[in-house]
């Protein structure tokens, strides 16, 4: 017994050691999206800096907002989405940027730099960004899709998935009105709701999670959706799928990097930035990850077949009609109750 | 005759409705495509794929160590604490017995919530330390109901006559308590573990720096959607687990059959 004892007492000691020991060696915690960051560009920067780093995966932006509000979280550099900025930003999260320490701002491409979601881009710089889109079987559809109004297509009764999201799919029937995403006016959203209790009719499932796999399995023909999945799907099989963002504009989302303000590695959070915002290093991001990146000067080295791909950089025309979708104020209610009856009809 | 056959038919349906979905995610983990419904031809690349995904392995070997860790400190406090609410008469023992279902009860979101509020108040750092602390609390209960049901069946003669014959009260524990309680701390061991693994909702509260399991890796996957190497991982560690009970089946049946 006194054996057993001395060894949970050893064990108790080399643990206290192995916690309490502060090494002053150079570190950075990065708290990030699954796939946002390729192990090579990541091993490249600890090579050429020396500091160490930890990456962790969050699922949602609540689960980050909740890890900064417990202010016991450790993190250095946090990847928010658009929405994210402001609600972090209003609750004094994130560390003001001191542009003085960024190198390669200049390389970030202006259309995503002071937007609404953090003017100035005080608090945050862009990194990727997506749009929300058509996916669909070519084989099922009589012609290449390029509207939203195949989504009110009689034809395809039965086989067309929408978002289960209310933001997105008023989005679709304000877009096809000509009006803006973040429509606020009663009146008009009273009318985009009855376009879609009519298109309801249509609809096999509203579904925001497994849209991808549905359309994939033939479950369905045409499917609203993001991005992500929706152009890996078609990049893998491009004879029988295809994603568009259609012609009326879409969704636009901007993920952004940003530093919580209760930070201990801030040196190193500036490194990593400005790390990633060289050309070289954007391009290696975007061709890993297969997802549009914000860095203007990295264009050239980005992979032809993904700069290409509409599905990842949709034509310029058509992302001028893209917004981000702001937060509405008291409107959301209304268009929660709006799509509460639309589903329960 | 026929009530036989329909009792046979209705098991196997029983068993396929439990055991179907694991066999479709096991073979979905030879899936070629990358999609998880659609079969387009057998294929290995998954798993050497998560032989090479550092962040996935580093998120499976966290997971590991997590229940690990848990499972020996919550089966040795919970064994302590049924000890003492089925043996010793003390003063609160039936407020304790309240508080120690507690946390079975408590719905995981508050109990998540409650420890990160806690970890703020006290200023302890999130890492996975916070995280193994948070599993043993929410599992202790657990080890001390089941090992205390044990403890209810048992013949306090047995005890008795151990220290008629002159054992101490812990040669008493080692010798008599101990071996016969063995397969309800075996059990609530069992149980910890399997609870531990496989928390995803008070972990994705409490994790912090370096503590991403396996589950909160895979909820992360979800934005770009989870492939086939969910799949196969699941699979490895289901081959693990299986290899673990048929051990400890072995192992009792081994005991049981000892003089």
């Amino acid at each position: 017994m006194r054996r057993l004892a001395l060894v949970v007492l050893i064990a108790l000691a080399a643990l206290a050691l192995a916690c309490g020991g502060k090494a002053p060696e150079k570190k950075l915690n990065i708290y990030i999206w699954t796939n946002y960051l390729p192990d090579d560009v990541l091993a490249d920067f600890e090579r050429r800096t020396g500091i160490h780093a930890t990456v962790d995966t969050y699922d949602s932006n609540e689960v980050l907002l909740q890890k900064l509000q417990s202010g016991v979280a450790d993190y250095d550099v946090v990847v928010p989405s658009d929405y994210m900025v402001p609600i972090l930003v209003s609750q004094k999260l994130l560390l003001s940027l001191d542009k003085a320490r960024l190198q390669g701002l200049d390389n970030l491409d202006p259309r995503f730099l002071d937007r609404e979601l953090d003017p100035g881009n005080t608090h945050s710089i862009p990194y990727l960004w997506g749009t929300t889109g058509l996916g669909y079987d070519r084989t099922k559809v009589a012609a290449p899709l390029d509207s939203w109004s195949a989504l009110f297509d009689a034809r395809y009764k039965g086989r067309i998935l929408m978002l289960d999201d209310p933001r997105e799919a008023f989005g679709v029937v304000l877009k096809l009105m000509g009006r803006s995403l973040n429509e606020t006016d009663p009146a008009v959203l009273r009318q985009a709701a009855d376009r879609l209790k009519a298109q309801k009719a249509l609809v096999k499932t509203y579904n925001s999670s497994d849209f991808a796999n549905l359309l994939a399995a033939g479950d369905v023909d045409i499917s609203h959706g993001w991005n992500g999945e929706l152009a890996e799907l078609a990049a893998k099989d491009p004879k029988r799928f295809a994603y568009v963002v259609p012609k009326e504009g879409s969704t636009l989302w901007i993920d952004s990097l940003a530093i919580p303000a209760r930070a201990t590695h801030v040196e190193e959070a500036y490194a990593f930035f400005s790390f990633l915002l060289e050309p070289e290093v954007a391009a290696r991001v975007v061709n890993g990850v297969h997802y549009a990146g914000a860095n203007k000067a990295a264009w050239d080295r980005i992979k032809p077949e993904i700069r290409n791909d509409p599905s990842i950089y949709p034509p310029e025309e058509v992302l001028d009609r893209c917004e981000l979708l702001k937060d509405l104020g008291p409107a959301t209610q209304l268009i929660d109750e709006l799509w509460t009856e639309i589903k329960a009809q | 005759m026929t009530g036989r056959r329909l009792l046979a038919v209705h098991t196997v349906l029983i068993y396929l409705f439990l055991y179907l979905p694991i066999a479709v995610l096991v073979i979905f983990s030879f899936n070629a495509a990358r999609q998880t419904a659609v079969w387009q031809g057998f294929t290995l690349d998954w798993y050497r794929r998560l032989a090479a995904d550092g962040r996935l392995l580093g998120s499976v070997r966290n997971s590991l160590l997590v229940a690990g860790i848990t499972t020996v400190i919550a089966t040795v406090l919970g064994t302590l604490a049924a000890l003492a609410l089925a043996r010793y008469r003390f003063r609160g023992r039936g407020a304790t017995d309240v508080v120690l279902f507690l946390p079975v009860i408590l719905p995981e979101v508050v109990m998540g919530a409650a420890l990160l509020t806690f970890f703020g108040a006290v200023g302890m750092r999130l890492s996975l330390w916070t995280v193994i602390l948070a599993h043993v609390v929410f599992s202790v209960s657990y080890v001390a109901i089941v090992v205390r049901a044990r403890l209810a069946g048992l013949d306090p003669s047995l005890e008795e006559a151990a220290r008629d014959l002159g054992a101490g009260p812990f040669e008493t524990f080692r010798r008599v308590t101990l071996p016969l309680i063995l397969p309800g701390v075996a059990a609530s061991a069992l149980l910890v573990f399997t609870l531990s693994i496989d928390d995803y909702v008070v972990t994705s509260f409490v994790a912090g720096v370096g503590a991403t399991t396996l589950p909160l890796h895979i909820y992360s996957m979800l934005k770009l959607g989870v492939t086939p190497e969910v799949n196969a991982v699941s699979s490895l560690l289901l081959a693990g687990t299986m290899v673990l009970i048929v051990m400890a089946h072995r192992l009792m049946q081994t005991r049981r059959d000892e003089p």
